[in-house]
């Protein structure tokens, strides 16, 4: 049967090969950038009109407006505080000072020491950075997204824990929001909340709340049920069941959640600048107009350090166990005492930051950002000028053997052949449902009028895919295989999963100039982490008995890693596979920046030509549309494949 | 919540209570150092992408600030509607250089946005060659003749034609015209940021390369290479205004760039209004001050240079 399969497929895909052969440049529905179909320009339209109208119309007066301004009203309080001087100041109410002081406290109070000696200092290298001001924008701006996306990920979560119904309705919603890429939504928001804090707070909501959802109720499901049922029996109430017995056994878990929905706002960040969040976005993204790399890594540095600051502060907190020996009187004592001075200290520092001018703003004199920023323009130069033979004898290598010959196999066959194949190959992978759904998805996106570009987005996802699981297989075999690569690589992974990819979407076009394949390098430096995780997690997985098994009926190391762990792991890597697509496919189209083209591309310059708003609306589902595609068919393949 | 995190949270949400208390109390910075009052309020200028812009912009922050003790904060977004939105909802004031040639129509209609005159700055736009290829081969610069060099300009993501790259999503562009309908073997390829094209055009020139890309002026890109306008691409003379209307047959028009203010600034009508009205410059003006940011010092002091340069026309602007 697994035989058959494969055959099957590549017997499909030489068909293919051949009437796209036959039927070269027929009916691609290729339409010029500047032209609009009836639809893009009916959409456009409507959403010119949603534009006047969002001053006088009922439902912008009453609901959108008042929601907007709620919502910045609470962004800008939070700025207040500790980033920008409220009206007739000069300084914000609480000065760098002040706020390092409260986040060790706060961080020392919740965690450890060791952790709170970690948040100051990647406080104080923000500053040193000359990010501060930013920086701190950019602690406002997850702060009022985390908490808002708690408000209502966390009750969400609870009611999708406890009632098997309300789970069954979300879960295609929460699917959804995970494949969407970030890109995609932003203008829809903008349009309805105008450009601004309250659009990126609520752009930031809409990625982390799904999470915080998820993570929740996984949290409530999962737990042992016998003091649940114990409660019950007992004759608790369903509310005190709640609050005094699944609440408190989840409690670990949840904080994970917490953790995760302020890793996700955090990462948002950069995304967020491009509809007028305040913070580090802003000096990323015009370090890319610029082209200015050192500028974006200083920045991007900045991020990083916002980034591990919030993982490990928020994580300390989830894993902090008490211990089981019971302290003593003595070092009840001794906690108490360090707390309350500690919290004398945070106090006098707050004060000391509203008095004194050199502890209020970030002294310019103290930083390290003109270092950093040489040091890494040198460094690109360097590699620019040296290995550009390299990268560009490789971009143009893979373009003539791969990106070429996809990117006409599946853009210049008649539309109805490729849509044709796209649902056979649904068929045979996911099976008949999946194939259904999948025609219905490609044909919407026929109907769009935006096949053509959908199509060049498709070719160069498809190809980042491929590159981004050569070289995720690689080092995740590797450092799932050996403790010491996986030290190695860990924190390079971590950076990378934390690095926006706009700080290096700048490199990558001086490397790789204005094409295609600096949109596919880009996705693939920004999907190989997560892939390197996952795979390396899923050989871990493999029973170590079955290793050993083979090891001792003689299998070479080759044929431990082919024979044994990779079928073991199939699952896993399929999985891996498919977050790698959903991955390359978000910054693929962040590639219309740079050269790309396709729907990217279409999405941006909706943005900025009002004759095109309609069909960069249209680009931003048709990306969608391509994600959903891609996720029902991968899914569908891992489980049928266990 | 309680539950949740224990007594700690307690200790923690109490020290914060005192924290803020306190720090309501205490005597601020605030006090002793006063920011000097005006008449001036407080207001945003976009900052678009583009190195001229950010020029312009600067300038007028810069002389906002120190002449009239305005608040300015510079707010980075895209041009177009991105911005007259914007406008619209309160959070952009100043946008002091628009090429759109009436893409602000519908919100201007509305009274959202004001047309504040225009900067002084003429743009022109066009197609350009590598200047060593108008060197090299004489007649390139004759639209007429690019076909005859399309396999020149041929790359692994241009299809077996020539590669042109069109200028990034904001600015007018007609390429795809210009290519169909004088029958060009070239392939459009967007080049999506101002980056790209410098990065093209740079390379091409150092490493003699071919290369026909999208350029305009002002630019600083003409100041770094300075014979590129050797390798303007002539098309015949223009006939159109509005690029939707471009037949693709003629070239770009030259088209004097734009100020637009929100409709709370017109309405403010104090010294900085005066200033945006009042802002005019040459296209030599601001490359000088766009050479100097491009040249690494920050923006602010290669205005402030300007600005000490040219006394005369820092006061004509504030009506003095």
């Amino acid at each position: 049967m697994h035989v058959r399969k494969s055959y099957l497929l590549l017997g499909s895909v030489a068909a293919w090969i051949v009437l796209a052969r036959i039927f070269n440049g027929v009916n691609t529905l290729q339409i010029a950038t500047y032209e609009n179909t009836s639809f893009t320009s009916f959409i456009g339209d409507r959403a010119m009109s949603l534009r006047g109208n969002r001053t006088h119309s009922t439902i912008f007066v009453y609901f959108f407006n008042p929601i907007r301004g709620t919502i910045d009203g609470f962004v800008q309080g939070i700025r207040n505080l500790i980033a920008v001087p409220a009206q007739n100041s000069i300084i914000p109410i609480i000065g760098w000072l002040g706020v390092v002081a409260l986040v060790g406290f706060v961080v020392f109070a919740t965690s450890q020491w060791k952790t709170a000696l970690l948040a100051i200092s990647l406080l104080l290298g923000c500053g040193a950075l000359g990010m501060w001001q930013f920086t701190m924008d950019s602690i406002a701006m997850t702060l009022a997204a985390v908490l808002l996306s708690l408000a209502f990920g966390l009750p969400l979560g609870i009611w999708a824990g406890l009632s098997d119904r309300v789970l069954k309705i979300m879960t295609p919603f929460l699917d959804l929001a995970q494949i969407l890429p970030t890109l995609v939504y932003m203008a829809p928001i903008a349009l309805v909340f105008m450009i601004g804090a309250a659009s990126a707070t609520i752009a930031t909501m809409i990625y982390a709340i799904p999470i915080c959802i998820r993570i929740t109720s996984h949290a409530i499901r999962n737990l042992n049920q016998s003091p649940v049922e114990a409660s019950v029996s007992m004759g608790s109430t369903q509310k005190q069941t709640l609050t005094k017995v699944q609440m408190p056994m989840a409690k670990q878990m949840i904080v994970l959640g917490i953790n995760q929905t302020v890793m996700a706002a955090v990462s948002f960040v950069v995304v967020a600048a491009l509809i007028g969040a305040p913070g580090l976005g802003k000096p990323v993204l015009s370090a890319l107009i610029i082209r200015n790399v050192g500028q974006g890594f200083v920045a991007g540095f900045a991020v990083v350090f916002l980034a591990i600051l919030m993982d490990r502060s928020t994580s300390a907190a989830a894993k902090r166990q008490d211990s089981f020996i019971p302290p003593t009187a003595k070092d009840i004592k001794r906690k108490r005492i360090t707390l309350i001075s500690t919290a004398i200290l945070a106090v006098v520092s707050i004060f000391v930051s509203r008095t004194v001018l050199w502890a209020a703003v970030w002294p310019k004199e103290i930083t390290i950002a003109p270092q950093v920023e040489r040091f890494t323009n040198d460094a690109t130069a360097w590699i620019l000028s040296n290995l550009e033979i390299f990268t560009i004898g490789f971009k143009d290598f893979i373009s003539y053997v791969i990106l070429n010959p996809l990117e006409s196999l599946l853009s210049q066959s008649p539309w109805y052949v490729t849509v044709a194949m796209i649902v056979w190959l649904a068929l045979i992978i996911g099976g008949g449902r999946t194939a259904i759904l999948c025609f219905v998805l490609a044909m919407a996106i026929v109907v769009s009028g935006l096949w053509f570009e959908a199509m060049l987005t498709l070719t160069q996802t498809i190809v980042g895919t491929l590159l981004t699981m050569i070289l995720g297989m690689a080092l995740g075999i590797w450092t799932g295989r050996n403790d010491r690569a996986e030290r190695v690589m860990r924190p390079f992974l971590d950076a990378g999963q934390t690095l926006p990819a706009f700080v290096y979407l700048v490199p990558m076009l001086g490397l790789f100039g204005p094409t295609r394949f600096t949109a596919i390098a880009t996705g693939i430096v920004y999907a190989t982490p997560v892939v390197v995780k996952l795979v390396s997690e899923g050989i871990r997985a493999v029973p170590a008995t079955l290793v050993e098994a083979a090891t001792a009926a003689g299998s070479t190391t080759r044929q431990i890693i082919t024979k044994v762990q990779l079928p073991a792991a199939k699952k896993t890597i399929l999985l891996a596979t498919n977050q790698g697509l959903i991955y390359v496919l978000a910054v693929v189209v962040i590639g219309g920046f740079v050269g790309a083209g396709g729907l990217g591309y279409l999405v941006i310059v909706g943005n900025s030509k009002p004759e095109l708003q309609g069909k960069g609306l249209i680009a931003g589902a048709a990306i969608l549309l391509l994600g959903v595609i891609f996720d029902r068919i991968m899914q569908a393949g891992a489980r049928r494949s266990s | 919540m309680k539950a949740l995190f224990g007594r700690r949270s307690a200790v923690v949400t109490v020290v914060i209570a005192a924290a803020l208390i306190l720090s309501g109390c205490s005597k601020s910075v605030n006090n002793s150092a006063d920011a000097a009052k005006t008449s001036c309020g407080s207001y945003a200028i976009a900052m678009h992408a583009w190195g001229g812009y950010t020029a312009s912009a600067q300038v007028v922050a810069e002389i906002a600030k120190k002449e009239l003790g305005c608040t300015i904060t510079q707010t980075t977004l895209d041009e177009g509607p991105t911005t007259y939105d914007a406008m619209e909802a309160g959070t952009i004031d100043v946008v002091i250089e628009d090429w759109g040639g009436g893409r602000w129509k519908d919100w201007v209609d509305r009274g959202a946005v004001v047309e504040a005159g225009l900067n002084g700055n003429v743009g022109l736009i066009g197609m350009y060659v590598a200047p060593w290829m108008a060197a090299k081969y004489p007649d390139i610069t004759d639209s007429k003749n690019l076909n005859k060099y399309a396999s020149l300009f041929k790359t692994a993501d241009s299809g077996g034609k020539g590669a042109w790259y069109e200028g990034p999503p904001g600015y007018t562009t007609i390429g795809e015209k210009l290519v169909s309908a004088n029958k060009l073997n070239f392939k459009v390829i967007f080049s999506g940021s101002e980056a790209a094209l410098v990065d093209g055009f740079t390379k091409a020139e150092a490493n003699k390369t071919a290369f026909i890309g999208y350029a305009w002026q002002p630019w600083t890109l003409f100041a770094k290479i300075p014979n590129l306008e050797t390798g303007h691409v002539k098309f015949p003379a223009n006939d159109w205004t509005d690029a939707a209307k471009a037949s693709g047959l003629t070239d770009y028009p030259s088209s004097p760039l734009m100020k637009l203010i929100s409709k709370k600034l017109n309405d403010a009508n104090d010294p900085f209004t005066t200033l945006v009205k009042n802002f005019s410059w040459t296209n030599d003006d601001q490359n000088s001050v766009a050479a100097d940011i491009e040249s690494g010092s920050t923006a602010a002091v290669a205005a402030q240079k300007w600005i000490d340069a040219n006394p005369d026309k820092v006061k004509a602007w504030l009506g003095k």
